[in-house]
């Protein structure tokens, strides 16, 4: 008789609706009012993204007060490296004791923000930024160095991706 | 006049119910499935021999990349293997984090494994609702670590960085909100009759078959083996926890489903534990300048979300890099129950067969 009944009266199903129910209203009455700038999901694009001072982003190259480049080529973040996508090259500069990276090419498309380079290079010349928007159209934009647009000291420029940009 | 003819035919590599890149060879007489093999492979990536090419240092990053969705409990077998490899001790401080850690994971672990379930069997609600709770999970290793996903969370030796500040407060409000928030599941799943008629008697794995397939994990305990490493071999600082291993014996999809429901209660129970008995101190333990090993091989076996995972390493007299690095997946080894599971049954249930066993094909196919 209870099994017949409960058969015959869905409150299994009516209990998971409730719930839905629930979360329906709470989010219906409370959505789009100022005080409430997101409930779960964040409106990306147009919402800038909460990022943790912690973040792993890309690789970039500091420069001390006197704007010199601070790293000295010692070598080391290129050789703990997983993914070996750091080549520098070591020269030398008027003026300068230390020895300076002539080339310090870095490919991108194969790092995977490990940050284990900057945990080895212990003369702090290298951080990783809390830049996340990295895609790009062209293999080419993914190699940065010493120079040209996309370098290792400016944050890479943020891609266009949507057509109506055009 | 009809002719019985059986059909083959294949389930995968890309279907959204094989959780990456699986693919299953099927025969079916009717509906029924008479053969079932697992084809795996698409994922290879050679992390083993990779990992003998580069320092130990190095290899962690690899560990983070098998089972993505337990990243970090997949580190911490690694970082202790090869402390037990060098004669490390870990302070305190840096058990109790990645002990804590290891838990959230778990967590995060069990919950996209329950999404991913119930949306292969046809609740779409749970899989949003579970989501929601492992976001702040990800929040939580994106503070700690500062990554999502591949966290490379520990290093040989201890931790690279303490907690940061206020990672308490986010424990503690995650902590706060989420029993309601397994209630919450619950009250959809537990005893919807759509679910239970997908789940109950679905795919049972008997506790004798289990153990002698070598499966762990949640589906060997759903058979009602007690068998957890964190139990058994206390690593990390488990073994100053006060935890129960839930286990269920009716071994079939809905009590594997109870097991990890239970599972996820306990794990919130260490997680307070952890907060509560948190030890001061360093995190990092001294370590000399460059390693290299003293024992010739350790086999180190941890207790993943999915199961036992063991990372085997031979370490080389003078040598910086792993002679040979072979992990034991728990994935890889709870797939070859799916013909036990699988055949004589519909083939609707392979699907929930396939959830049920959690696997990630990254770690599969490493
Ligand atoms: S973050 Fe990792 S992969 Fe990227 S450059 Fe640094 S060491 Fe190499
Ligand atoms: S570790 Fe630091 S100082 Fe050494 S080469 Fe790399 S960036 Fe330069």
């Amino acid at each position: 008789m209870h099994k017949i009944l409960r058969t015959l009266i869905p409150f299994d199903i009516a209990k998971g609706l409730s719930i839905t129910g629930r979360h329906f209203a709470k989010v219906f009455f409370t959505a789009n009012r100022r005080k409430v700038p997101f409930h779960i999901v964040s409106e990306y694009p147009e919402v800038v993204a909460r990022i943790q001072p912690r973040f792993r982003g890309r690789l970039t190259l500091l420069k001390d007060e006197q704007g010199e480049i601070k790293c000295v080529c010692c070598m080391a973040c290129e050789k703990i490296c997983p993914t070996q996508v750091i080549t520098i090259e070591k020269g030398k500069k008027e003026g300068r004791k230390m020895p300076f990276p002539v080339r310090y090419d870095f490919e991108m498309e194969r790092c995977i923000f490990c940050e284990f380079c900057v945990e080895s290079c212990g003369f702090d010349s290298i951080i990783l930024n809390h830049q996340f928007e990295l895609a790009a159209y062209n293999r080419e934009d993914f190699s940065l160095g010493l120079e040209g647009a996309e370098n290792m000291f400016e944050p890479s420029q943020v891609g266009k991706f949507s057509v109506a940009d055009d | 006049m009809f002719k019985n003819e059986e059909m083959e035919i294949n389930l995968g590599p890309q279907h959204p119910s094989t959780h990456g890149v699986l693919r299953v060879k099927l025969r079916l007489d009717g509906e029924t499935i008479t053969h079932c093999r697992p084809m795996i492979g698409y994922l290879h990536r050679g992390v083993e021999k990779i990992c003998e090419n580069q320092s130990f240092f190095q290899g962690q990053v690899w560990t983070d990349r098998m089972d993505y969705c337990s990243a970090v409990a997949n580190n911490l077998g690694w970082a202790e293997a090869n402390e037990k490899l060098f004669g490390i001790t870990v302070p305190r401080r840096a058990q109790y984090i990645r002990t804590m850690l290891n838990e959230f994971n778990r967590l995060a672990s069990h919950l996209i494994w329950l999404a991913t379930h119930a949306l292969d069997i046809g609740a779409m609600t749970v899989f949003l609702y579970a989501f929601r709770e492992r976001e702040d999970i990800l929040d939580m290793n994106e503070a700690f670590c500062g990554s999502r996903l591949t966290t490379t969370a520990f290093r040989i030796g201890g931790l690279r960085e303490d907690l940061p500040p206020g990672f308490e407060k986010m424990v503690q409000k995650f902590l706060a909100k989420f029993p309601s928030c397994l209630e919450e599941y619950e009250n959809l799943l537990s005893e919807n009759r759509i679910w239970k008629k997908r789940t109950v008697g679905v795919a049972r794995l008997g506790a004798e078959d289990a153990i002698a397939m070598g499966v762990t994990g949640p589906v060997l305990r759903a058979a009602g083996v007690p068998y957890d490493i964190r139990k058994a071999f206390p690593y990390a600082a488990y073994a100053e926890m006060d935890f129960e291993i839930p286990t269920r014996t009716e071994a079939d999809t809905y009590a594997r489903y109870l097991v990890r429901m239970d599972e996820m209660r306990q794990s919130a129970r260490i997680i307070q534990q952890c907060m509560d008995g948190m030890p001061e101190g360093p995190v990092m333990a001294k370590l000399p300048k460059i390693l290299k090993p003293e024992v010739n091989e350790v086999y180190h076996a941890t207790e993943a979300p999915k199961g036992e995972i063991g990372y085997y390493l031979v370490g080389e007299k003078g040598s910086s890099n792993p002679y040979r690095f072979h992990v034991r997946a728990p994935g890889f080894i709870n797939l070859q129950s799916l013909p036990k599971m699988a055949e004589g049954g519909l083939i609707a249930d392979i699907v929930a067969a396939i959830g049920t066993l959690d696997i990630v094909l990254g770690e599969i196919d490493r």
